[in-house]
């Protein structure tokens, strides 16, 4: 059991000392709030810290506890979100210099207003790629976000807050999105879970959009258990949200329930040529952990280069559309490294975007035929650890390739067909950690949440306090 | 059409400038979404058959009075 006042409490502890009265919410804000203020310019996690809005929050906890209230589930855990959600108050700058001249956001995000619901404390706003079109957690306007377990490595993006905000003990959860890879890509390289819910899951509303038809948002965390609490505070219908299907089924009930019975896909193809050596390795050994007690076995699915060309055009495609205002307008005031691809995007031929979807189309059928003697596949996170900041180019399948848009190439299949993914961390000895993809079918959180669970009972995946790797 | 004359026209048509310091990098992406889009080509996709991913479906019909 962790001190729910420090740095490595999982919010189920934090949950728990609030609810039984052995710690305040207030104590832990404020231990929290602390924590930031001395550690963020390290890492550039957060780019607004709501620090009036958090003692708030914590008071009202204790104050409807000591009321007699039902304490929420997770009550006085202190969060932080991606700034691209909208905070009361707070300009919605999605990683952008352009949108700081919008006004303030009115309202909080729907998952905002869930998670105070639930209990939880808002301690700010986290730091992005520019209106999430990014892998590597660079930001010409913020600074990069800095990888807590590698200064001088990336963290990934462009949730790249929540990743080391999440890794570096200031915030015990967030909440980011993944468009392409987004949540994963940064999890996998800051050593946190992340869960990427089914396209349709979770509300959007009161957050900037990138791509309307990939956009997904959840949350990371530095356990398993964690998430699970997160994703059931999280469901409901969203009015502000046309893609939020309002489907509710909480995972918690099931999460002990283990993979026996289970049969479990590894797999290889296309995902173990773009993987280096220790990115497989890290595979392995969630493959040879949960094979001791259900069924493991080699799986292919080749569609998946496929769900990845169409993820990349319509991105751009769409994305571009979006912002063609702003790039007519404003085109300088954008990330050079964001500038560049969306001027693209908008010149894109109609024909191939229709061709994208058709073939998006025709994954999605591949994909549920694969998962009709498939329960969940394992596939890495990324081609492989922390790249160096500032790294341009990636080695991959023997030849370089760019690395911002090849960061995230074995997420976006994933992505691209609205499938459930959580994402565990695997810290081999001595080395930075890498991530692990859970991928379910549709609407089948709870079964990529049971074998994160399995693989950090285990030891297998965990996450690390930063100068504290597995030796 | 060479690239930067494919890029030129496409841009006027949709009213952007694409300025010098941005045509390498426009030029760059354009290439890798040509990339993509070979490799999309190149999956058999059945010619009788048009089935787009982003299909929205309408609410049901409200219960009659």
């Amino acid at each position: 059991m962790n001190d729910p006042t420090g740095p490595w409490a999982t919010a189920a502890e934090i949950a728990s000392a609030v609810a039984g009265g052995t710690v305040s919410a207030l104590s832990v804000t404020q231990a929290a709030l602390a924590r930031v203020a001395a550690g963020n310019a390290a890492i550039n996690a957060y780019t607004d810290v709501t620090a009036d809005r958090a003692l708030r929050e914590a008071a009202a906890v204790d104050a409807a506890r000591a009321a007699g209230a039902m304490p929420g589930p997770l009550a006085g855990v202190p969060f932080a979100v991606k700034n691209l959600f909208d905070v009361a108050g707070l300009p919605t700058r999605a990683g952008s210099k352009i949108n700081r001249d919008r006004p303030p956001a009115r309202a909080d995000a729907s998952l905002l207003l869930r998670m105070n619901a639930a209990g939880a404390v808002l301690l700010g706003g986290l730091n992005m790629g520019e209106y999430a079109y990014d892998f590597t957690g660079e930001n010409a306007h913020d600074g990069a976000c800095r990888n807590p377990h590698a200064m001088g490595r990336m963290t990934g993006g462009s949730s790249s807050g929540c990743g080391a905000a999440t890794a570096a003990g200031l915030a015990p959860v967030s909440l980011g999105s993944d468009t392409n890879g987004s949540l994963r890509v940064p999890a996998a390289l800051c050593g946190v879970f992340s869960l990427k819910p089914t396209y349709g899951r979770l509300g959007r509303g009161g957050t900037f959009p990138f791509v309307d038809s990939l956009d997904h948002l959840g949350p990371m965390a530095r356990s398993a258990t964690d998430l699970a609490l997160a994703h059931d505070a999280l469901q409901g219908p969203d009015p502000g949200d046309h893609g939020c299907t309002g489907k509710i089924a909480p995972v918690m009930p099931s999460l002990e329930c283990g993979v026996a019975g289970l049969r479990i896909g590894v797999l290889e193809g296309w995902f173990a040529s773009h993987a280096d050596t220790d990115a497989q390795a890290a595979v392995s050994a969630a493959a040879a952990m949960l094979g001791k007690t259900t069924d493991v076995f080699p799986q292919r699915f080749d569609a998946a280069e496929a769900a990845r060309a169409a993820a990349y055009l319509i991105t751009n495609s769409e994305s571009a559309a979006f912002h063609l205002n702003r790039l007519r307008n404003r085109a300088d005031d954008f990330d050079p490294d964001t500038r560049d691809r969306f001027l693209a995007g908008a010149l894109l031929p109609a024909a191939w975007i229709a061709r994208a979807q058709r073939v998006r189309h025709w994954c999605l059928e591949q994909a549920l035929a694969l998962f009709a003697d498939t329960d969940l596949l394992l596939a890495p996170a990324t081609p492989c650890a922390a790249p160096l900041a500032g790294q341009r180019l990636l080695q991959l399948a023997g030849r370089d390739m760019p690395l911002r848009p090849s960061l995230g190439l074995l997420a976006q299949p994933f992505s691209c067909i609205g499938l459930p993914v959580v994402t565990v961390p695997v810290f081999a000895p001595g080395q930075l950690p890498l991530g692990v993809q859970i991928v379910a079918p549709p609407w089948r959180e709870d079964l990529a949440l049971r074998a994160a669970l399995v693989l950090e009972q285990a030891g297998v995946a965990q996450a690390h306090p930063p100068g504290q790797r597995a030796a | 059409m060479t690239a930067d004359a494919y890029m030129d026209a496409a841009a006027a048509v949709v009213g952007l400038t694409i300025s010098a310091p941005q045509r390498d990098g426009v030029a760059r992406f354009l290439g890798i979404a040509a990339d993509m889009a070979a490799i999309l080509d190149a999956f058999p996709l059945d010619d009788g058959v048009l089935a787009m991913a982003p299909v929205f479906r309408l609410p049901e019909s409200p219960p009659d009075e």
